[in-house]
Formats: structure tokens, sequence, C-alpha cells
């Protein structure tokens, strides 16, 4: 008899539908898997053939061939574990498969259906491909019925879903996930504004970056306060729009990483890898497809890189195209992906190896050329793509133990959110993302204050990339202020957060 | 305490010996404050015009400045090298070193042609720099700098040696005041020094009138921000608008404005006083 059962793979961000076809003739016992398996679906032979004989199905005693259809496309993940078993069963017993429905799942030797990385986006993509019911493993149910208009069918093993095919014992679909934002409110804002004491250049650095979406240099010595400064980033961010909570989610799905039972996230993600992260680890990567790395992670979010000299010139290189189109495409032996990463840079630096130059208090014993070959790692492409650099001194210890008097979050938040929507409004983009072809229009330059832009570029010999950048942040300045002309002081303000612009 | 080199056998280039006269080692750090730059330029440009050869060593910092002063003033200036005097360190240098040529100085050094910068031959180019000269005058140093090297080596020699004051908050200036208390001359002007070498020519204004040539006398009421922006300690815009009570965008803009007018400049994390330079001025 032979029976057939859909499925997907992953590839990046996209699901190719599979066919699992399952026959079983007369002949020698034999289990054949034909269809361009990697190593990882080549292996389900063993897990299905034991996840049948534990959940007291049959296991035929014929000549059995699976084929996972079309050939000549590789597989790859353990997610067609179900499939096979549910097509090796209605081969054997002579039903059909319910018609526009899919099965993913890892089966358990013990015929438990266990969980598979990246549902959501096969569950999106399937819905996309016609199909109408997903067969998923129940503790990742609540993530594909994110999906609207895919019945989810929650599967703890093979033996229910079986029963469930024959009409036995009906399995009982998943409840629609909950996208209502109701829980926005109790969101925590962790490192709140209000608790960082003096470094008043830097706090507002990070509010007009809020504001429009610019990247961040803090320069400055050792507990000045750099990290503090940029976890307080989130906190004075919106929350996720819902697309935008859907394409975090999705990219946490692939790997594994989302709360069962509430895979949607409103808060802005976080991450700080560590200077030591490789290529694949920061940009993404790995054999097939490439999986998401940091910057995709923190797509939407803040992507915090402290000591930022301290890592691999090669990994902040390929941070340059990023940057530049909040998208990275990896191309791995099974194809190119690609992935979001419209993130928000904060990076952290020493000035200096000792990192005590410009200390009021301690001295920097580096030597000129030490400094100068220092910065000379962050100079250039990358730091031309960081809008606002600002240094940021130690706050003395007697500041320290009295009560800190900058604004708490929840203020900066208000003046953030309506300069972003003033952006959304006008352009339909933030400030940090305007084309320079649009610039002219969307940030007109008072005469003086084009004047000034000019008469700066010139004495320090900014690239037309720094000009722009400088262009667009002055906008944000004015756009904090509720000004729809730049003026003279929103430009003015703007060039003075570009610490590394030196005398031509 | 090694012995200065043979000076007899030093390698060199352009005109030596220089021109008969007095010579002074005008020395300080790689990493001067604008004040520091801006002393030591002025002192050999004052020096210079009172036919005094000046000496230092083609460093970064007080030395560059003190060869690029002595040729405002038209003089003849020597860098004694802790290279061959073939291999120019630092690099950027090297057109100093040519207009050093070209003005009637030389590069000396006690290496051989082809010797690279090695950290443990700077040392012993600050004993000769100290032998060469009449007098030592060290202008900005942190504690420990080559400059107290050469200091120490000049009064092993029993040369003059002489600091110049600065802020009692500067990192830079432990050294030179530490040089003072133990005996060191102090030099407020190129008129102490020509004193202590005994020649009385006057080529200075009025000392008291030294600071506004130092362009300490812009007006502060133009701006009251620089009232409160030093030029030897770098202040922070959060510091300035902490000070001064304002909102840190329009504290930044004043900045900005006066970073575009020249009056401050970026220094260390923080903004300083920009001082007039030697060679802008008449």
């Amino acid at each position: 008899m032979l029976a057939t059962v859909d499925s997907c793979v992953l590839a990046g961000l996209e699901a190719r539908r599979v066919e699992v076809q399952a026959d079983s003739a007369n002949g020698e016992a034999k289990f054949a898997l034909v269809g361009l398996a990697a190593t990882s679906v080549k292996e389900a032979r063993e897990r299905v053939r034991s996840a049948i004989k534990n959940s007291n199905l049959e296991f035929p005693r014929r000549r059995l061939t699976v084929n996972l259809a079309p050939a000549e496309m590789r597989k790859e993940g353990s997610g067609l574990d179900l499939p096979i078993a549910v097509a090796i069963a209605l081969a054997e017993s002579g039903g059909r498969a319910p018609t526009r429905s899919a099965f993913l799942g890892e089966l358990a030797l013990d015929g438990a259906v266990r969980h598979v990385d990246g549902v959501l986006v096969a569950a999106r993509c399937l819905r996309k491909l016609g199909v109408e019911r997903a067969f998923v493993p129940s503790v990742d149910a609540s993530e594909a019925a994110l999906v609207a208009g895919l019945e989810v069918m929650p599967c703890r093993s093979l033996a229910e879903v079986v029963a469930h095919l024959r009409g036995l014992a009906p399995i009982t679909p998943q409840p629609f996930t909950s996208i209502a934002p109701d829980d926005i409110v109790g969101l925590v804002v962790e490192h709140d504004l209000g608790d960082v004491h003096g470094q008043e250049e830097a706090r507002r650095a990070i509010e007009v970056a809020a504001a429009g979406g610019h990247h961040v240099l803090l320069s400055g010595p050792p507990g000045a306060g750099k990290t503090m400064l940029a976890r307080c980033i989130p906190g004075i961010l919106p929350p996720l729009e819902l697309d935008e909570a859907f394409e975090v989610a999705q990219v946490r799905s692939l790997l594994g990483d989302l709360l069962p039972g509430r895979p949607l996230d409103w808060s802005r993600p976080f991450r700080a890898p560590h200077h030591g992260v490789s290529m694949a680890g920061l940009i993404g990567g790995g054999s097939g497809f490439a999986l998401p790395g940091e910057i995709s992670r923190a797509h939407h979010g803040v992507l915090f890189l402290d000591e930022l000299a301290e890592f691999q010139a090669g990994v902040l290189q390929a941070l340059r195209q990023p940057l530049e189109t909040g998208r990275v495409t990896i191309t791995r032996s099974g194809g190119s992906v690609t992935y979001p990463a419209r993130f928000t840079l904060v990076a952290a630096t020493n000035p200096c190896p000792c990192g005590w130059s410009g200390d009021p208090v301690r001295t920097c014993r580096c030597t000129p050329a030490v400094i100068d070959a220092y910065q000379r790692r962050l100079s250039g492409p990358l730091l031309d793509r960081i809008d606002l650099q600002v240094g940021v001194r130690r706050v003395p210890l007697a500041e320290l133990a009295s009560e800190p008097r900058g604004e708490a979050s929840a203020v900066v938040k208000e003046r953030v959110l309506a300069a972003r929507s003033r952006q959304l409004e006008r352009q339909g983009c933030l400030n940090a993302q305007i084309r320079p072809s649009r610039l002219r229009h969307l940030a007109t330059l008072e005469p003086a204050s084009r004047r000034t832009l000019e008469r700066w570029a010139e004495q320090k010999g900014l690239t037309a990339r720094g000009f722009h950048r400088a262009w667009r942040v002055a906008r944000t300045a004015a756009d904090l202020e509720g000004a729809e002309l730049i003026g003279d002081r929103h430009v003015l303000e703007a060039l003075g957060y570009r610490l590394h612009d030196v005398a031509a | 305490m090694t012995s200065p080199p043979d000076l007899a056998s030093l390698n060199t280039r352009g005109t030596w010996p220089p021109p008969e006269g007095p010579r002074v080692a005008i020395v300080g750090s790689r990493r001067p404050s604008p004040y520091g730059e801006a002393v030591a330029e002025q002192l050999a440009a004052d020096l210079a015009r009172a036919g005094v050869v000046v000496v230092s060593g083609l460093a970064l910092g007080c030395d560059a400045a003190a060869h690029r002063g002595a040729l405002v003033g038209g003089g003849v200036t020597v860098a004694v090298m802790g290279t061959g005097v073939d291999i120019v360190y630092p690099a950027a240098h090297a057109r100093l070193a040519e207009e050093i040529l070209a003005a009637g100085g030389a590069l000396v050094s006690q290496f051989p042609n082809g010797t690279e910068p090695r950290r443990r031959h700077f040392p012993a180019r600050n004993l000769t720099m100290a032998a060469l000269s009449d007098a030592v005058v060290v202008v900005e140093a942190v504690q420990g700098s080559g400059a107290l090297i050469t200091a120490e080596a000049a009064l092993d020699l029993h040369k003059e040696v002489m600091a110049v004051p600065g802020s009692i908050f500067s990192p830079l200036s432990v050294g030179t005041h530490a040089l003072i208390r133990d005996g060191a001359g102090l030099v407020q002007n190129a008129r102490d020094i020509l004193a202590v070498l005994g020649i009385g020519r006057e080529v200075l204004d009025d000392p008291l009138a030294a600071p506004s040539r130092l362009g300490l006398g812009l007006q502060p009421e133009r701006d009251g921000i620089l009232f409160h922006i030093s030029d030897v300690l770098a202040v922070s815009a959060a510091e300035l608008a902490r000070k001064l009570d304002l909102p840190i965008a329009e504290v930044l803009g004043r900045l900005t404005s006066l970073e575009l007018d020249g009056a401050v400049r970026r220094h260390e994390a923080g903004y300083v006083r920009a001082l007039r330079r030697a060679k802008d001025r008449a």
C-alpha cells in the first residue's frame, strides 16, 4: 500500500514543502529511506522503527520504502520523524492522510512527540502553501497557533496522532494564541535612566539614538557606566509592534528560543555577545542553511558590543552590510538565506588599552603609538557608520553616594515616542533610515544650519556618508523638540556627537 | 648611571656642529596638554630669536612643538634621535625632519645608520640630549617620564635644569613640580632661561602680557562657557552642563560652535581651550 503525508523543511525564514511517501510491498523485510536525506534525517529510520513498535503499532514486516520528495532537495532536521512514522502507519493500515494537512515533529523511541525548532516559521509558510491543518509537537503548538487561518493539532505521542487519524480519539485543536498586547502594561523596565548618576551627555545621546534609530559609541574608562547606559535603551523604546514581535519571534523560533505558551514577547531584544564571539555566532552561520546570529536576535532591539576594539577585525567588518541595510545574507552549502538585522548598535570601548586616557584622576600609561593603533582598529568604515560618539567619564564617588538627579526612563520615553511618531508620519521610517536623496525634502535645513554643517564638513574633512549621518542626527534633534525645520542649534548639537572627527 | 656617549663620534645629517652659541634642550611629554604644547612652542620660538640652538628629541608632543617653535623663530634646531639618523621615528615627522635640515639644523644620533626604534635606545638618547645642551627645560612630564631621565642626566653632567610649572590638578605637571621642589629653576618665559645662561638680550614683551599672547585673553563675555574651560585639563560637556545648569543639548551645541571658531578643541573625551600657536601670531 502507498501513503503520502505532507511536511516541510526549513531554509532560513522560508519552509519548503516535502512529500513523504511510504510504500510497503511484498518482499524481504527491509526499510529503505531515499530522497537526499542528511544524517539527521537518515537517523529517523531508527527512531521511527522504535517509536512505532513502542506505540503498539505494527511495523511492516515487508519491503518498506520511504521517499522524501522532491528528491533533489537536501533535507535536514528531525522534524520529518513524525510524518515518516504517520506515512508508514497509514501504508500499513491502508488509511488515507487527511487533505491539506501537514505533520512536523521529532519522535522519541517511546513514541512521544518532541520539540523541533522553527515551528512558527514552518506554520507560517505552510499556511502560505495552502495547508489548513498542522500537526505539531504539543510543546510548540502555541507558537504555531499564532498563524491566522491554520488549525493547529497539538501532538503528544505517535499513538495519539494515529488514533486521531483513525477516528478513534480526536485531538482537540489548539486555540488561536492571543496576540492582544494586554501584557504590555506589565513590561518591567529593568534598568531605569533615573538610577544613572551624571552622564548627561551619554544620556542625551542614547535618547537621540532611541528616537531616531541611530547607532551609538560610548567611549570611556572601565566602571564609567557604559553597560548600564546601554541596558537602559530598551526601557525608553516603545514596545514592539505586532509585526515586529512576529519577526522577532520567528528568529527565536528557528533557534528554539521561544517561551512555550507565551511565544510573542513585546519587549525589545537586548543582546550583548562577548567579544570572543565568532563570525558565525555574531552574523549567523552553521552548515546547510545558516542559522541566525546575534545581530538577527537583536532585530528591532539593541545589540550591545562591549570592548569593541577587542572583537576580531573580520567580525566587525562583517557588521557593515547589516548596519547599512538592516538585513544580512549568508551563503552556506545549503544555499543562501537572508535574515532581518535591524538593530540599534550600542558599542562601548575604552579610550586606550589601559582604559584611563582622559581620566581626571588616574594616569594613563599608554604610549601615543599604542593609543593610535588601538583607535585605528576602531576607525574607518565601522566608525563612519556610528552616528553618535560620546565620551563617558567616571562619576566621582561622592556623587555616587547621593541621589541621582537625572530624569527617569518614563519621562525620556515620552519624548522618544513623540519624536518617533513624527518621523513615521512624515516619512514612514526612522531618521537613521532616510536615504540621502530624500534628506533634502525630509530634513530641510535653515540657511544658517546648512552653513554650519558645511563649515564643519570642510574643517574636519567629512566623508559624504559622515555628512549625511550628521544631517540625520540633526533631524532627530529637531524631532525631539517638535521642530519641522532644522535649526542651527540642532546641527550644532548633532556635530557635538562626532567625537572622532579630527581636523583634516 | 651610564656615561654619555662620545660626542665626537655621533652620526649626523645636516649642518654639524651647529653655529656657536648656547644650546637649550626643551623636552616634555609625548602627550602634552594644549598648554604644554603651546608653552614648548612659545619658549622655543623666543629662544631661537635670541640665538639659542634648540635641542630636542623629535618625538611626538612637546619635542615636536619645540622643533616647530624654533623654526618659527627663525633659529637652528637639533634633533637627537633614538634611531639611526636615516630613519625618522615617528614616521609622521619626516616632513618636520626635512624642515629642520632645510633651516640649517641637524639630525644626530649615537646609533649607527639603519637602527630601528627600540624601547631601550631612548633613555640613552635622552642622556645624549643632556650632554649636548647647556640647559634642559622640562615643559610637562608625568611621573617616570623620559623627560625626567634627561633632567637627571643633566644634573649628573652639571648642566642647568629648569621646569615649567602647571596646574596642581594636572598629572602632566607632577614631574615638573617635583623638579622645581628639588631645586630646578622656574620657567615663566624665555627670559628666565636666558638669565640662567647669562644672556640678557631682550627678546620678550612684558612678561605680564604673556597670557594674552597665548590666547587666554579671549573675552569670556563672548561666551560664558569659555570661562569654564581650562587649557590644561579637559572638561566634559556633561560637567559643563552641570556647572552651568544648562540643558546638555544646548551645551553641546555651544561647544561645537566654539570648536568651529577655533576657540576650543577636543581633548581626551572632553574639551580644552585652544591656545593660539606661535606660528599663528605675527
